[in-house]
């Protein structure tokens, strides 16, 4: 899956705090925080978002997640795609294929 | 006069003009908060004369004016007041104060790193109210993000030494609960805005001038309460971030910068960790007293 090859990041619209063991996200849109959309992050949720660097493909998230909470790789792979992909469509994370996959078409894929 | 400190939950508010051609003249709501002394937290210069914002102002927020008749609010597409911009460094809230059929554009500059600044009112009478409606309320939301304090809707009661906050929007009851328990004793802080601030490790609420001769008050914050009507009285407590999130609703908040955001949510979050949050459902009548002290 080429996904597993793309890069999430930590949008510059969200503001994120950590409360406990959880996240709360505000997005901020238009420089307009939406106070009807505050979302906030469980315990694994919120792992997967300080995991989350910029620079960890998203193979490697799941690994992480993997190590973390003895799972196996079938049932991360699937909750770290359906959290990154619920995340990219609030606009909460931005997602980019590594730099040497531009060639091969994935530039464009979308979670 | 021509100076005047206002002491307005805690917040020490000097207000200054240097100029002879006119008198300032707080309002009546004002009066009970002007203290003496030369010491001030902030401090307003009052000019009389209009403000040409710099060209490299941006705008950055507009509220609309909002007209609330039989419960069916309606946005006018007419501005009330603005803030404008520079590199997120200094800052203009523009408005406009009418008095006598007499309009009067108003600037209010500030900085959240300075504790100096300036209002220009363009056409001042002989004797002027600086802070009227609706730039009381702003600078006081600012000195709010200034201080990492949370402005928020809600009505606060002392009763017996305790302090209970019930907060919720427009409808869900606050001055009705502020009522009932005013009929039973309770000192009212205020039925429908507050001021919480962090003092020595421990919370307080305050109110701030709305209504004529306001008196100031403030109580100890022991818990809050999201209210909401309900056929029986009924206490949900929330925690975590679920409780930081429905705090953050009700808290009034202009949102059009993410340090303010960020300063917000921070606040809010420090404050939840201390004190209990519940949802409250309550009927209208005295039994919610008991209730809500049978359960603490």
């Amino acid at each position: 899956m080429e996904i597993l090859k793309q890069i999430p990041s930590h949008s510059l619209s969200v503001v994120s705090r950590r409360t406990g063991d959880e996240y709360i996200l505000v997005p901020v849109t238009e420089n307009i925080a939406d106070m009807d959309s505050i979302f906030t992050l469980n315990e694994t949720g919120a792992f997967i978002w300080e995991t989350i660097d910029g620079r960890k493909t998203v193979e490697e998230i799941i690994h992480i997640v993997v190590n973390e909470f003895e799972i196996d790789d079938a049932t991360a792979t699937k909750d770290v795609i359906d959290f990154l992909s619920s995340m990219k469509k609030f606009l909460i994370i931005t997602v980019q294929p590594l730099p040497s996959d531009n060639s091969s078409g994935t530039k464009n894929e979308k979670l | 006069m021509k100076s005047y400190n206002l002491n307005i939950a805690g917040y020490i508010i000097r207000i200054e003009s240097d100029e002879n051609e006119f008198e300032l003249k707080p309002s009546s709501r004002f009066i009970r908060s002007i203290v003496p002394g030369e010491n001030h937290e902030v401090l307003v210069r009052v000019h009389p004369n209009a403000y040409l914002l710099p060209e490299n102002a941006e705008k950055v927020f507009s509220a609309p004016v909002i007209d609330e008749i039989n419960f069916i609010t309606n946005n006018e597409s007419k501005e009330f007041w603005s803030v404008y911009c520079i590199d997120s460094k200094k800052y203009f809230i523009r408005t406009v104060y009418t008095n006598m059929n007499n309009q009067s554009e108003v600037t209010l500059e500030f900085s959240l790193c300075s504790k100096e600044w300036d209002l220009w009112i363009e056409s001042v009478a002989e004797e002027t109210d600086p802070l009227a409606y609706p730039l009381d309320g702003l600078l006081l939301y600012y000195l709010t993000v200034i201080n990492s304090d949370i402005m928020i809707h809600a009505s606060g009661v002392n009763y017996r030494g305790r302090g209970y906050l019930f907060s919720g929007i427009s409808g869900k009851g606050k001055s009705t609960m502020a009522n009932i328990w005013k009929n039973d004793g309770a000192k009212i802080i205020h039925d429908d805005r507050l001021i919480i601030r962090r003092i020595d490790k421990e919370y307080f609420f305050f109110n701030t001038p709305v209504y004529d001769n306001d008196e100031p008050l403030n109580s100890p914050l022991s818990r809050i309460y999201l209210i909401d009507h309900g056929r029986k009285n009924k206490i949900v407590p929330v925690y975590g971030a679920t409780a930081v999130i429905m705090v953050l609703a009700n808290c009034i908040q202009h949102n059009w910068a993410r340090d303010i955001i960020a300063r917000r949510v921070e606040s809010v979050s420090a404050m939840c960790q201390n004190i209990p949050v519940a949802e409250l459902y309550f009927k209208p009548d005295s039994t919610i007293i008991d209730f809500i002290l049978d359960n603490e």
